[in-house]
């Protein structure tokens, strides 16, 4: 393993702990956030440059610094290799504009994963080939199999566990398995220094 | 074939009928079947699949001390709410409005995708094309709703909205068509009427039916009833003997009226009465006429194809719809689906069925996740994880390196059973596990360290302190290994000794599990492989013994008094380890 390693080691640390890979694409960088702890894997792409052209009415009158969040990632995320993260976008007013796109804190994204969805809640779990429609909201504790297809607009409430083409709930995460969301263990199995996964 | 990761079942006890859960009483009867200690647990028996569950989905019961499962534990609903709004819906509305969501969350009926709210766009007419103000209102009815996953929208069976909210009201008295309905207070002010009462008695001569939908139809049924049971018709008595068992009878007929209307209609009066009611004869009493006449069905089940019908899951969405003309040929057809109002969903809060106690509560509140208590069985008992164990040193030794890779037949293989404990004291565990594996194909199972202790889960800090103290951390990690003289790398230091355990670490222990699997070859007259049955599952009886503090509570046998007293507790239970498919 540490013989495949490039010299300059494959990820870039950053201060507050985000490992993002070199070899990820990142547009707009200026527009995108991450919380701290967050791993961004090879060949994953974030839309950073599809920030939203309109204001809203509250701000723009205040005359407040327009915020400019394309994506904001929170803590422990791991974005797998391949996959795609894209703020939605929509007609508002007669205009089209794209929506920041929030995801929360211990966020797995699956490989080759693409993510349209306006929010997603902390402790998700999604898997590989999954498609999340624009402007879906998933809530906290959701668990996306693969080669799930979640329509546009929409919601999946805490707690559920949905498959299929268009997503159907099919089953409930249990009391127990609430822990299996963490992802602090696998942050540390990756990066410049990867520790092997504790038993 | 699809590769099968590793997996853990726990068997919970109450598919033991006869403990049925409860904890051991030496005092009581033994169970029926002298033989039930003896007998090992097969995982493949039919009853089997009801009682086997992964950690995860597990409780556990602090007052009984034992594990409790889905199936076992008794549910109580804490909130309601709609998955899609995700608004409470408080449970007086329930009996009133259904489990449905009265706002505007509605399913698609073809594809079950989430259904908005759009404006129809209306053609613009050519001549208006150049007036300047086409685009002023963007936003005005009429309004439909529209599936954005397989383009599906309401108007498909003719059904607009007027206004974008209230949705669920608007479509109530909408049929398929747009045709409006009446609800029942509207027809019986029509009644009143006394132009329409003129207009209906014209319509009885000419034996024009007047078309009731299944709501109406039952109001009208259940106004006529209740006359005939005030007044009952004392001219016909022709069948007094067979009237109490008939349909036309008053005392039957008050029972099943008790059944389907609640029971407010129980005349006490009615039981003395003999003798038998008319029917109902026209629309006002609820009569309708069975349309017999299917061939305009047919007709379209000819001209369209099998794709146009609706499937049966399509149709065991659809919600009843007490608007619909006719029980009787409804739904067909694709093209008469109507959207779903969303189903509720609940939050529930699960309780220990021996001793009451609750074992798990979420917030009430819809957007919180947060548990008020929740004993799940994975902080009390260990949990137990499968890694297939590559031997490279060994010369007959060897096990599938790559994890999923189907196992050779009569090949020893090896696996590393690692278990953690949980709890924050040292636990002893004792296994036992048949030597061959029940089912037609036995594979023969050593488990080379059946008896164990791990240690106690006490160290808090030294999870805190991992991702501060990094360096520390390698340090630590790098004197164990010196410690217990294996590595990752090298693992061929290890030598397999029966007794022996693996590797251990502050609260966990590995163990090596050795299985000559089964050929799958059939003899000639067994019946062809069953489903799963290549699957290598091993049953595994886990004791698990501590010592914990005696609680204030009175299930446990030290007597009370002594604060300081150290009671022994024990769990026992079956769990299944499948460990891979055999190559056929």
């Amino acid at each position: 393993m540490s013989s495949r390693r490039p010299p300059r080691g494959e990820y870039i640390e950053t201060d507050t702990g985000n490992k993002v890979a070199r070899k990820a694409t990142l547009v707009g960088t200026q527009n995108i956030i991450l919380g701290g702890k967050t791993v961004i894997q090879p060949d994953v792409m974030i839309r950073g440059d599809l920030v939203r052209t309109i204001q809203p009415a509250s701000q723009s009158a205040t005359g407040a610094a327009p915020n400019n969040t394309a994506v904001s990632i929170g803590r422990y995320c791991f974005l797998s290799r391949g996959c795609c993260l894209r703020p939605p976008g929509r007609l508002y007013k007669g205009a089209f504009t794209y929506m920041p796109l929030r995801i929360g804190d211990h966020v797995f994204v699956g490989p080759a994963s693409v993510v349209q969805a306006a929010s997603i809640g902390s402790h998700v779990h999604i898997g590989a080939k999954v498609a999340i429609g624009e402007f879906a909201i998933v809530k906290d504790y959701v668990r996306i199999l693969d080669g799930t297809v979640v329509p546009p607009h929409m919601v999946i409430p805490s707690f559920s566990i949905v498959a299929g083409q268009p997503a159907r709930l099919i089953g409930e995460v249990p009391e127990g398995g609430h822990e299996a969301f963490e992802l602090r263990d696998l942050y540390r199995t990756v990066g410049n220094n990867p520790q092997p996964t504790p038993v | 074939m699809a590769a099968l990761t590793p997996y853990t079942y726990i068997q919970c006890p109450c598919s033991d009928s006869p403990t049925l859960g409860r904890p051991s009483d030496a005092s009581s009867p033994t169970s029926p079947e002298p033989d039930e200690d003896d007998r090992t647990f097969d995982p493949r028996a039919p009853r089997s699949n009801y009682s086997l569950y992964p950690l995860e989905y597990l409780l556990y019961c602090e007052d009984c001390h034992q594990i409790r499962c889905p199936r076992c534990v008794a549910e109580e609903i804490v909130t309601y709410y709609c998955p899609n709004c995700l608004f409470e819906v408080p449970s007086s509305n329930l009996k009133s409005e259904g489990n449905r969501c009265t706002r505007s969350c509605f399913q698609c009926p073809i594809c079950i995708g989430p259904l908005a709210v759009t404006s129809v766009e209306t053609k613009p007419d050519p001549s208006l094309l150049a007036a300047p103000d086409n685009t002023a209102t963007p936003h005005s009815g009429p309004y439909a709703l529209t599936c954005s996953y397989c383009n599906w929208t309401s108007t498909e069976v003719g059904i607009k909205f007027d206004k974008p909210n209230g949705i669920h009201a608007q479509l109530a008295k909408l049929r398929n068509g747009g045709a409006t309905r009446m609800t029942a207070k509207e027809r019986k002010e029509r009644r009143k009427d006394p132009a329409f009462r003129a207009a209906a008695a014209a319509a009885i001569g000419s034996r024009e039916q007047e078309d009731l939908d299944l709501e109406t139809q039952f109001a009208n049924l259940k106004m006529f009833y209740q006359n005939q049971l005030a007044h009952p018709n004392s001219a016909d008595t022709g069948l007094s003997g067979l009237g109490d068992l008939g349909f036309s009878s008053p005392t039957s007929l008050s029972r099943i009226m008790s059944l389907y209307t609640g029971g407010g209609l129980q005349d006490k009066k009615a039981k003395s009465r003999v003798g038998a009611m008319r029917e109902a004869l026209d629309p006002d009493e609820g009569f309708q006429l069975a349309s017999l006449d299917e061939s305009a069905a047919i007709a379209q089940l000819q001209a369209e194809t099998l794709d146009d019908t609706a499937s049966a899951a399509q149709l065991l969405d659809q919600p009843p719809n007490i608007g619909e003309e006719h029980l009787y040929g409804r739904g067909r057809f694709a093209s008469e689906l109507r959207p779903i109002p969303y189903l509720l969903r609940t939050k529930r809060s699960k309780r220990c069925p021996m001793c009451r106690h609750i074992i798990s509560k979420p917030e009430a509140k819809v957007q919180t996740t947060r548990f008020r208590i929740r004993l799940i069985a994975g902080s009390y008992i260990p949990s137990i994880a499968i890694r297939p164990l590559a031997i490279s040193s060994g010369s007959s030794a060897s096990g599938p390196a790559v994890p999923g890779a189907l196992l050779e037949p009569l090949k020893p293989a090896h696996y590393l059973l690692t278990f953690k404990n949980p709890i924050f004291e040292p636990v002893k565990v004792t296994l036992g596990a048949p030597s061959k594996t029940p089912g037609r194909f036995a594979s023969k199972v050593t488990v080379l360290c059946p008896d164990f202790e791990i240690d106690a889960n006490t160290d808090v800090w030294d999870e805190a302190l991992r991702e501060t103290g990094e360096r520390d951390r390698e340090k630590e990690r790098r004197r164990r290994r010196g410690e217990d003289g294996n590595h990752n790398n090298n693992n061929n230091h290890n030598q397999l000794e029966v007794g022996k355990i693996w590797e251990r670490g502050r609260n966990w222990v590995s163990i090596v599990v050795e299985v000559v699997p089964a050929s799958l070859a059939l003899v000639a007259g067994q019946g062809p492989l069953r489903e799963d049955e290549d699957v290598l599952e091993i049953p595994m009886f886990v004791r698990v013994e501590w010592e914990g503090d005696a609680g204030g509570d009175e299930v446990g046998s030290a007597p009370g008094g002594d604060k300081e007293v150290r009671e022994k507790r024990e769990l026992a239970y079956w769990c299944v380890l499948g460990l891979g498919r055999i190559r056929q």
